[in-house]
């Protein structure tokens, strides 16, 4: 049997984060195949909505990455994002998620390699924490 | 703080009769004790129902939304700066408000005096300056006032108004040191899977009433999230996920504009202390952006704006 | 560009396009070729620190993203022409000449970089960890030659200690014959220690060795005070003597101190900050152009029309027309194509061609029906992922009705196939599963609009870039090209046709300030044959300008001046309006209504953009005595005496300058930018009255910036002398038995040094009021220190966040009346970008709000970061869709739910997360 394989949801910005996803594919980088990418305009838009909605859904870990403070395509979305992450963030691991599930980093369009970096410590700790346990909408009957 | 029922009454006739404001909004002594009810006097004759002592905990900012006529507002700390955040966010005008500032010395826990006398009916209960009386069933004890304050006055830091036109008496004394968040750091120091297991506890009884929600000053959205049907993705059952996703946003929603007036807890049916979330998110806050909610008409909640140089040790 | 002939309106170019040997039209960028190529050759992007292959790009952002094969490196092994399935190499490519037919031309042909190799003391050519800015750039670049890790050529060990040698190929008349200043280096210096320090993972040791800090662009200083008190970059004042190699590639700066002594300092490696020149190319080519250069080979341009060449039609911006930084080139940039407009304005609008395109269909009522197009990309997906397998399982998915695959998804038969499908099958939704939206979705939302169906209709799910390119396992890789097509399709079967719709755009402009910038950008705007009013709040046009006496380049401003009061008087497209003020400004972008006041009379003024140039004002000190003396000055008072020659000043002895008052002091952490060359200015007139005055400058740097410094050089010779000090000890002014006396510390004396001037200058600050309430009208911002703050400091230097509203002269920040002039006329360029539009079109997707869930909380008006949502009568907020651009911070700002983001919205992206 294979070992368990964690699902990890990225929400990336489209003008950054998006852009360093596909330029480390145009490098050919190499990184664990557990995320899956849902595209958002700007870090801006992400509602914390979305991070329970993807744990209630069965994601094992969050992470949101878009443009470096000052970068963002729509000037000021990011910051107005980093305090929400951060209450997000806390809130979250207050209520007993891991700390190891939620994640989030700036990563430029040219950052290839960071955005590899960045992916393999997500799914390196996300691994090492294994299943998500609670928050799901259905919880396994163990419990 | 039964002395400042008649500066209340002088202030409340004084605006009526001089035609300053349309009503008048405070408390009148309840039918059942320790339960004053929010009251709105509309004409001098209606002045000498207006009351105050250590049972007005509602919120009277709650009040107060999309409110077209002129309205004087008897107020306590926590009032005013939950009406600074009506105020901010637009939910009322100031030019519209006279607010009858309280120094406020303290709410008294109803539901811990009850527990105290569990089983007995009580008939009276009255104050003095130090102490609460207790009266009925044979009964008549005197309780220290610090003893029976609800919990979120024990640890006030703003008894006195933020912003009014009068002031009833001197402003009462701030307490120096009070650490607020002394249950919020105990809980901090557990292990994850102990702060889900302690916080599944606290939220299983939750039978969502929104008794909570509907208490709050703050929630005055015209559809809750929790009603939203398109997408209908928090279920509205009383699975633990719901129920903790449910609370969650609700203390979410609440970031930087909480006052810690303890309305949420006060009025839920089954003793729900929901507050260990908002003043997480106040602590936090506090601690990040060195922001207190509704303390000022010239700013917005810390979510609303942003300093370049914010705190990102948590971003890779 | 070869050659050119003609004249100014009917210019004949001849230019050459060199082979690339792959043909860009076919190429994908898939980089398979590179994949195969056995060709090792030296990286020139990278500056010669890491290798490449013979068919390369020159960095993964490059536009066009196709291939190059460089022919000199080829082996002519014809691999690449086997691996590629889309068959773009082209062997036999050849160069191809073409004439083409222009009416006016910019040279932005930019600058190059000294090669310091004839340095021999700094051993450049010979130690490999003595690096030029340049190479340090690449080495600190993600895409860089070691990927944006710091390291050092020699032993690719990380450095802990780094020096920057300022002033390498500039400031220098005894290496090289660069004399002017390059006006970047010492901001890109900081920069780079900055960001090294972030990449270091050891406390890197930074150093940086200059003469002057010359930091005198916007928001420079304070970066540089942040450099050094907060992330300790340690600034060195100093001249370099030599750079010699030590043990294990380190290297010992040897420098003179400012007191004279001889120190030395090791470190692991030296970046020399070397500064711009014109390259013997561009010389030539000027020469063949016949343009004039100026002494130092940069285009010769005048300050009253600072983007234009000696020959008529010809124009140029950027470093070519004198060094300078990003935002510079940009804002001159602007004003070339300003330039252009007012040149070609007769000619506006009649090469352009419309499109036809089918009325689409409407599919209202219709279920979602789904047609999913697997591509192949050659192998580049193909090959990791099991392509039929993800057709068919797509074909089980909700709402699907149509399913293909193939080879190259892009390719122009394939658009064809498409089509066909979408028609036949009456697919109302489109799924490609390739490459990324980024660069492919403009072009299937083409085949879409030909088809019939409203372009927004489309979705990609991004399983080569994101998928098979990075995942080498076939198995986990089809995996997940599922999931990301299952995710697709949830979103897709959501999605709505939207709407672009169209804004008319008034003609007129107003432009608000009647100085140098808004008169330039006034005569700019009426010479494309636009409507302006421009509106002063004063009696008379000119500004400040009218109290200067010489520009830096040395002409009259008064001629200056009188000949741009005439134009604007002159010309009929210019209604200026006196002693006027904006009294209220309605509206947004290419629909402004404002009422301007004059003498208690209003008026309503409709226009499409507004121009923002409302100056500044020069700082009145309270400090050196001034106002208590009358022998001190401010260099406006000084001026004054200039412009009306008074007498007095050829009785002057001795005459004494004192730099940065007010500027660069913790109350006004920034730079004026323009007293230096100020104060040497008049230090110069000063001599020349009476070549035996003694004339003394204190100052702090010297910031004579790009070919300023020729003046800093001519004061020198002329004897005037330049005393530095400190912030913490500034001179002191007193009076004694009627003398006026200023006692300052010498630093190359360590002593004190008393002068007794007849005149004491200061070269006060240039301060901004700090308009909040015009701030209000156009709903833009202002920094700390009063000035307008721009869209982007780099990359937009004339726009607001607000659209439609522009910014120039000195409302933006402290500049020089070239300068003004040049940010005036990009100004008007940048507005005409809108006007020449007649009708802004508006994309569908923005955000929207429901009334009836609005609480009114305000949190959306006040975090758009373009003004786009506001109360409207009903009390709720109603987003614009003109200026919403829809990133969507409101949509989850908003904790009513009130608000959607078409494309983007919570329903759909809720379905990607549900089918995760
Ligand atoms: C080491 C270094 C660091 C710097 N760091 C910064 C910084 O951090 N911030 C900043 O603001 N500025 C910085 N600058 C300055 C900045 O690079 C310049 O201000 C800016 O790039 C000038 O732009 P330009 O378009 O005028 O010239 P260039 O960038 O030189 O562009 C000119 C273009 O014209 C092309 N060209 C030339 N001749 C022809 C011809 N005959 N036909 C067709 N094309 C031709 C050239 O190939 C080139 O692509 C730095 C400069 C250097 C050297
Ligand atoms: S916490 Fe209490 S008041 Fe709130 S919904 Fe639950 S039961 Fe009701
Ligand atoms: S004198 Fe003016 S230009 Fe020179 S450094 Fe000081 S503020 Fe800048
Ligand atoms: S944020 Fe939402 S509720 Fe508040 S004003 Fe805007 S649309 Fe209305
Ligand atoms: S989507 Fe962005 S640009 Fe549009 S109104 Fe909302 S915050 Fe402003
Ligand atoms: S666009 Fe990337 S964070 Fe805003």
């Amino acid at each position: 049997m294979k070992d368990w394989e964690p699902k990890i949801v990225a929400f990336l910005c489209n003008w950054c984060s998006y852009g360093a996803a596909d330029l480390a594919g145009v490098s050919r980088f190499q990184y664990p195949p557990y995320i899956r990418v849902i595209r958002i305009p700007c870090t801006g838009r992400l509602n914390p909505k979305f991070v329970l909605a993807a744990f209630r859904h069965g994601a094992d870990g969050v992470w949101i990455s878009g443009c470096h403070p000052g970068d963002c395509h729509y000037l000021e979305g990011n910051y107005y994002a980093r305090r929400r992450f951060a209450l997000l963030k806390s809130l979250l691991e207050y209520m007993g998620i891991e700390p190891e599930r939620i994640h989030f980093s700036w990563v430029s369009s040219a950052e290839a390699g960071k955005f590899v970096e960045v992916v393999s410590e997500v799914t390196e700790t996300v691994k090492k924490v294994g299943p998500l346990k609670y928050f799901m909408k259905k919880r396994p009957e163990v419990e | 703080m039964k002395e400042y029922i008649p500066k209340i009454r002088e202030i409340a006739r004084k605006l009526l009769e001089e035609e300053k404001v349309d009503a008048v909004l405070g408390f009148r002594k309840g039918t059942i004790p320790m339960m004053n009810e929010p009251f709105m006097a509309r004409s001098a004759s209606d002045v000498d129902l207006l009351y105050w002592d250590s049972n007005c905990g509602i919120n009277l900012a709650n009040y107060l939304h999309k409110r077209k006529e002129k309205i004087a507002v008897v107020a306590k700390g926590c009032d005013t700066r939950n009406i600074v955040n009506h105020i901010v966010e637009n939910q009322v005008k100031r030019d519209q408000l006279y607010i009858i500032g309280i120094p406020c010395r303290g709410m008294i826990d109803r539901r811990q005096i009850l527990a105290m006398f569990e089983g007995r009916e009580i008939e009276e209960v009255d104050e003095d300056a130090e102490n609460v009386i207790i009266k009925g069933d044979g009964l008549s004890e005197t309780i220290p006032r610090v003893e029976v304050l609800q919990e979120n006055c024990s640890i006030c830091i703003h008894h006195n108004p933020v912003i009014y036109d009068e002031m009833v008496d001197e402003p009462v004394e701030e307490p120096d040191h009070v650490d607020r968040y002394d249950d919020i750091k105990a809980i901090e120091e557990m292990d994850p899977e102990e702060r889900y297991q302690y916080f599944r506890d606290i939220f299983s009884p939750c039978i969502r009433c929104y008794a909570c929600r509907n208490s709050c000053p703050l929630c005055y959205c015209p559809t809750c999230f929790v009603d939203e049907s398109r997408p209908q993705w928090v279920g509205k059952s009383i699975d633990i996920t719901d129920v903790m996703t449910f609370h969650f946003l609700r203390a979410f929603h609440c970031a930087g504009r909480c006052t810690d007036c303890g309305s949420c807890e006060r009025a839920c049916p089954v003793g729900i202390p929901m507050r260990l979330l908002t003043k997480k998110l106040e602590k936090d806050i506090r601690e990040l952006y060195g922001y207190e909610a509704g303390m000022s008409l010239d700013e917005r909640p810390p979510l609303d704006t942003y300093r370049p140089d914010d705190p990102e040790f948590f971003i890779k | 560009m070869e050659s050119v002939s003609g004249e100014a309106g009917n210019f004949q170019v001849e230019v050459v396009n060199h082979p690339r040997y792959i043909d860009p039209d076919k190429c994908t960028g898939c980089g398979v070729c590179k994949q195969h190529c056995p060709v090792d050759a030296i990286d020139e992007f990278n500056q010669g620190l890491c290798r490449r292959t013979a068919t390369y790009i020159q960095y993964a952002q490059a536009v066009p993203l196709s291939y190059t094969i460089d022919r000199d490196a080829c082996i002519g092994c014809g691999l690449c022409e086997k691996v590629c399935l889309a068959q773009a190499p082209l062997y036999d490519d050849h160069e191809n000449r073409q004439t083409v037919e222009v009416g006016a031309i910019v040279l932005a042909l930019g600058n190059e970089v000294f090669r310091p190799d004839e340095l021999a003391a700094y051993n450049y050519d010979t130690h490999p960890n003595v690096v030029t800015s340049l190479e340090f750039e690449r080495i600190l670049s993600a895409s860089g030659p070691y990927q944006g890790h710091l390291l050092r050529p020699y032993d690719l060990q990380e450095p802990k200690k780094i020096a920057w040698i300022q002033c390498v190929g500039s400031r220098d008349v005894h290496h090289c014959s660069n004399s002017y200043c390059s006006a970047v280096c010492c901001m890109y210096a900081i920069k780079e220690a900055v960001i090294a320090k972030s990449h270091s993972h050891s406390g890197l040791d930074t150093a940086i060795f200059y003469m002057d800090m010359r930091t005198m662009g916007k928001d420079f200083e304070r970066y540089y005070r942040r450099a050094r008190d907060e992330y300790g970059v340690r600034f060195v004042r100093c001249r370099v003597h030599s750079i010699e190699p030590v043990d294990d590639g380190n290297l010992s700066i040897s420098y003179l101190a400012e007191d004279g002594g001889i120190e030395e300092e090791t470190f692991d490696m030296v970046v020399l900050s070397v500064g711009f020149q014109t390259s013997k190319k561009v010389r030539e080519l000027a020469g063949k152009l016949q343009i004039e250069l100026g002494p130092h080979d940069f285009a010769r341009t005048s300050s009253l029309a600072p983007v234009t060449t000696s020959r008529p039609g010809v124009f140029v911006c950027g470093a070519f027309q004198g060094p300078k930084d990003i935002p510079q080139s940009v804002m001159e940039a602007s004003a070339a194509a300003s330039a252009v407009g007012t040149v070609l304005s007769e000619v506006r609008g009649t090469m352009t061609k419309s499109r036809e395109v089918p009325q689409p269909r409407d599919i209202s009522g219709e279920p979602p029906r789904v047609g999913v197009f697997v591509c192949h990309c050659g192998i580049n997906i193909g090959g990791i992922v099991d392509v039929p397998a993800v057709r068919d399982y797509a074909r089980s998915l909700p709402y699907v009705e149509y399913v293909a695959d193939n080879l190259y998804t892009c390719s122009q038969d394939t658009q064809l196939l498409i089509k066909e499908a979408i028609e036949k099958h009456r697919l109302n939704r489109v799924v490609v599963a390739a490459c990324t939206p980024r660069t492919h979705e403009p072009l299937f939302q083409e085949t879409l609009i030909d088809a019939g169906l409203n372009k927004y209709l489309f979705e990609m799910a991004n399983i080569r870039n994101q998928d098979s390119w990075v995942h080498d396992d076939p198995e986990e890789a089809t995996e997940k090209a599922k999931d990301l097509v299952r995710m697709a399709v949830a979103k897709a079967a959501l999605l709505e046709p939207l709407r672009d719709s169209e804004i008319e755009v008034k003609e007129g402009a107003l432009v608000i300030g009647g100085g140098i910038a808004g008169m330039s950008a006034a005569l700019s705007l009426a010479d494309s044959g636009y409507h302006v009013d421009l509106i002063e709040k004063e009696g008379e046009l000119g500004g400040n300008a009218r109290k200067l006496h010489l520009t830096w380049k040395g002409e009259n401003v008064r001629e200056i001046l009188e000949k741009m009061i005439r134009d604007v008087e002159n010309n009929p497209s210019i209604t200026v309006h006196l002693n006027t003020e904006l009294k209220n400004v309605d509206g947004f972008m290419g629909n402004f209504t404002s009422v301007i006041e004059n003498d208690g009379k209003e008026e309503t003024i409709e226009h499409g953009v507004a121009v923002v140039a409302t100056g500044a004002g020069e700082l009145k000190p309270d400090e050196y005595m001034y106002g208590k003396d009358s022998r001190v000055l401010t260099h406006l008072e000084l001026d004054q005496k200039f412009l009306q020659d008074d007498p007095e000043l050829e009785k002057i002895n001795c005459a004494v300058f004192i730099q940065c008052v007010g500027s660069r002091e913790s109350e006004r952490p920034y730079c004026s930018r323009v007293c230096c060359t100020h104060s040497v200015q008049s230090a110069l007139e000063i001599k020349k009255r009476n070549p035996d005055a003694s004339v003394f400058i204190l100052y702090r740097d010297m910031r004579t910036y790009g070919e300023r410094e020729d003046l800093y050089h001519e004061a020198r010779a002329a004897g005037v002398i330049f005393i530095r000090y400190d912030v913490e000890n500034k001179p002191t002014v007193s009076v004694k038995n009627g003398k006026l006396q200023v006692e300052v510390i010498d630093h190359v004396l360590g002593k004190p040094v008393m002068l007794e001037p007849d005149l004491l200058t200061l070269a006060t600050a240039i301060v901004s009021p700090g308009d909040e309430k015009l701030a209000q009208f156009f709903k833009v911002a202002l920094n700390e220190d009063g000035f307008f703050v721009e869209a982007h400091a780099k990359l937009r230097p004339v726009d607001f966040a607000t659209d439609g509203v522009y910014l120039c002269g000195l409302a933006h920040y402290p500049k020089s009346i070239d300068e003004s002039i040049a940010q005036g006329q990009a100004a008007a360029a940048r507005a005409m970008t809108l006007l020449a539009r007649k009708k802004v079109e508006v994309s569908g997707m923005v955000a929207t709000v429901n009334p009836f869930l609005c609480s009114s909380c305000g949190v959306c008006v006040a975090v758009c970061p373009f003004n786009a949502p506001s109360f409207n009568d009903r009390g709720v907020s109603e987003i614009n869709p003109a200026l919403c651009k829809g990133c969507g911070l409101c949509v989850a700002s908003c904790r009513s739910g009130a608000i959607s983001l078409k494309g983007f919205d919570e329903p759909q992206i809720f379905a990607m997360i549900e089918s995760l």
